[in-house]
């Protein structure tokens, strides 16, 4: 699998409705140790309805400012969602998970 | 010593490169048909091009990147892709134009046809490239270009009502004769003129060229906050010799020779062979910035190796880049077209296209895990956001106008 | 080295440039290899790679557009395994020389056909 074959992947719910669509994959660096640093594990699924603002950052990385542009992207960022790896279900072209509500995403 | 001695060198060459076709045509149409009443845009271009290249060129220092390498990496390939082809397209015109206005300079001395000139300047641009060192290339032209200084020692020779011009630059009225939609369209043109993506482009690969660190940040500064202003002096000195020459006889300026009429008249042969000096020296230099930036955005986009600093077998698809870049340039100026007109163009689009490149590179200028203690301070930040506003409405704003006035006429 | 940090993939991997052992720009990061279990195990890097993520008639010019310059049917991107990462930064820097991770083919085309035949090639300009 390619990684960017994750993102843009449609998102669904137990109930068939859609929290949105894979905006990022977060990766965790706690697998075995490959060369210099310990491998690279998928933790879970950024969810969301932005991609482009997404990317820019401001929901989950140091990135601060202009207030003008805080404000707009933290707007269009502000209903981002985190599923975990555990709880995804890759099928065909969308993902699918068993839980009706989605949490927060954590900041880096 | 040596280091006061850098930053005198530095300052000059800021000043000398700060004038290219773009801000010449620009001004002295301006001038010639507005007078002093869009003197305020060279104002509000120059603090935006002071803002833009002080932190693209920190952005560089710090992270070793340029310019197009973060906007890929900010807006993804689909949209980075969107941004490298309006930003080529608008650095390939004002190329086109550089050369076209080498060439015309050639005609002015000689009278001999710029069109047979044209594959002249595209070999000498392309050799110099090749072959001239990065730092005495940039400091060579920057410094020739001073000679247009000339345009000042004019103004000053022909002793204009220096009350009235500050007067009418402090209290700027549309000319009578001239619609508003006019006067806004010119406006653009002369900010686009100002700030040209290009200069950016060239300016943050030059500073990876150059290997800046955050050392030479200081040093970087200087350089923009005095050079770019007095540039900015400089190109309203244009406007204001062709405003008290061309102005009351109602010419408007569309040729090369109409430029240099002013000057003639202020400062005379002696001051017609400055001005062709700082012009090719300005459009030249200005010639190689635009062919490398073609050449570093692209390179930067996907990831090539690329600069002046590498042999060349080392980076031979930026070279490449650079190389095709001049001969369609070259070709375009071939067709005819007037380059003075190509310019007028080059500088609306580049208003245009400015908000494409100026956005991602405010956005990792405040991202501290790549900027660490050297992101945006409070107040860059807030005279930042008063731009992002401005280049908006401005790129917004530029076709509706260009159509609505009929591209100025 | 460090464990347990956290990346997110776009955020800080795609799009980076790859630098290789002599300080060479290798090419960007144009996609990652995921295995079965969820391990990232390689830096997919080259048109091949880029193409499927522009898409639509622009994707598929790219990819029609490489496979006729590089000559290959292959349409395999350059893979570098993951383990040659020496570090995560601005850049991403590997343990090996682009010529030994096989990808600069399009660049020696350049240099081989045209740039390395001007006099002058060879000398640095700094």
């Amino acid at each position: 699998m390619r990684g960017t074959d994750l993102i843009g992947l449609p998102v669904i719910g137990p109930d068939g409705s859609k929290h949105g669509r894979v905006l990022d994959v977060r990766l965790v660096q706690d697998g075995p140790l490959m060369g210099a640093y310990a491998a690279l594990r998928i933790e879970g699924l950024v969810v969301g309805h932005h991609r482009v603002a997404a990317h820019l950052g401001y929901d989950r990385a140091d990135v601060s400012g202009p207030w003008l542009v805080n404000l707009v992207v933290g707007l269009l960022t502000r209903g981002n969602r985190w599923l975990p790896w555990e709880q995804a279900r890759l099928e065909g072209g969308v993902v699918r998970t068993d839980q009706p509500e989605l949490e927060g995403v954590q900041p880096l | 010593m040596k280091k006061v001695l850098q930053v005198f060198l530095g300052v000059l060459t800021a000043i000398g490169g700060f004038v290219d076709i773009g801000d010449l045509v620009a001004n002295a149409l301006v001038g010639s048909r507005f007078g002093m009443s869009l003197a305020w845009v060279v104002a509000v271009g120059v603090i935006g091009i002071c803002l833009f290249a002080e932190m693209s060129g920190r952005v560089a220092a710090v992270t070793g990147r340029g310019t197009f390498d973060l906007v890929r990496e900010r807006l993804g390939p689909r949209a980075g892709l969107l941004n490298l082809v309006a930003s080529m397209a608008v650095t390939f015109l004002t190329l086109a134009a550089e050369i076209g206005g080498v060439a015309l300079a050639f005609e002015l001395v000689s009278s001999v046809n710029y069109l047979l000139f044209v594959p002249l300047v595209a070999f000498l641009v392309w050799i110099v490239i090749w072959r001239m060192p990065f730092a005495s290339m940039e400091r060579m032209f920057g410094i020739a270009g001073l000679a247009l200084l000339v345009f000042a020692v004019a103004v000053w020779q022909l002793g204009p009502d220096w009350g009235g011009l500050a007067h009418q630059a402090t209290h700027p009225v549309v000319p009578d004769g001239e619609g508003h939609p006019t006067y806004w369209y010119y406006a653009i043109a002369l900010f686009g003129a100002a700030m040209t993506p290009y200069e950016v482009f060239f300016f943050s690969s030059g500073a990876v060229e150059e290997k800046w660190t955050k050392k030479d940040l200081v040093i970087e500064r200087v350089n923009v906050y005095i050079g770019f202003p007095l540039g900015g002096l400089l190109s309203l000195a244009i406007a204001v010799a062709t405003f008290i020459v061309l102005f009351p006889e109602g010419v408007e300026v569309s040729r090369l020779d109409q430029v240099a009429l002013p000057v003639v008249l202020g400062a005379g042969k002696v001051g017609f062979a400055f001005l062709i000096v700082g012009f090719v020296a300005a459009t030249f230099g200005a010639a190689l910035e635009t062919a490398l930036s073609s050449g570093y955005c692209i390179a930067q986009y996907l990831g090539w190796s690329w600069g002046k600093h590498l042999e060349p077998r080392k980076a031979s698809r930026f070279h490449l880049v650079v190389l095709m870049s001049i001969i369609a340039g070259s070709m375009l100026v071939m067709t005819t077209l007037d380059p003075i007109k190509v310019t007028e163009y080059s500088i609306v689009f580049s208003a245009v296209a400015l908000p494409l490149t100026y956005f991602p590179i405010l956005v990792v200028a405040n991202d501290s895990g790549y900027m660490g203690e050297s992101v945006n301070s409070r107040f860059t930040n807030g005279l930042a956001t008063v731009y992002l506003v401005l280049l908006t409405v401005v790129a917004l704003t530029a076709i509706p106008l260009m159509l609505a006035t009929k591209a100025g006429q | 080295m460090t464990t347990g940090r956290r990346r997110d993939l776009a955020l800080h991997l795609l799009d980076r440039q790859i630098i290789d052992t002599d300080g060479d720009a290798v090419g960007n990061v144009d996609d990652v290899e995921i295995s079965e279990e969820g391990y990232v195990t390689a830096l997919l890097v080259g048109p091949q790679a880029l193409a499927p993520r522009l898409g639509g008639l622009l994707g598929q010019w790219l990819a029609f557009l490489s496979e006729g310059i590089s000559r290959s049917s292959t349409a395999e991107p350059t893979r570098i395994g993951i383990d040659l990462v020496t570090d995560y930064g601005s850049a991403i820097t590997v343990a090996r020389s682009r010529a030994e991770l096989g990808a600069h083919r399009n660049e020696d085309r350049a240099r081989d056909y045209f740039i390395g035949r001007i006099p002058g090639a060879d000398h640095a300009r700094d």
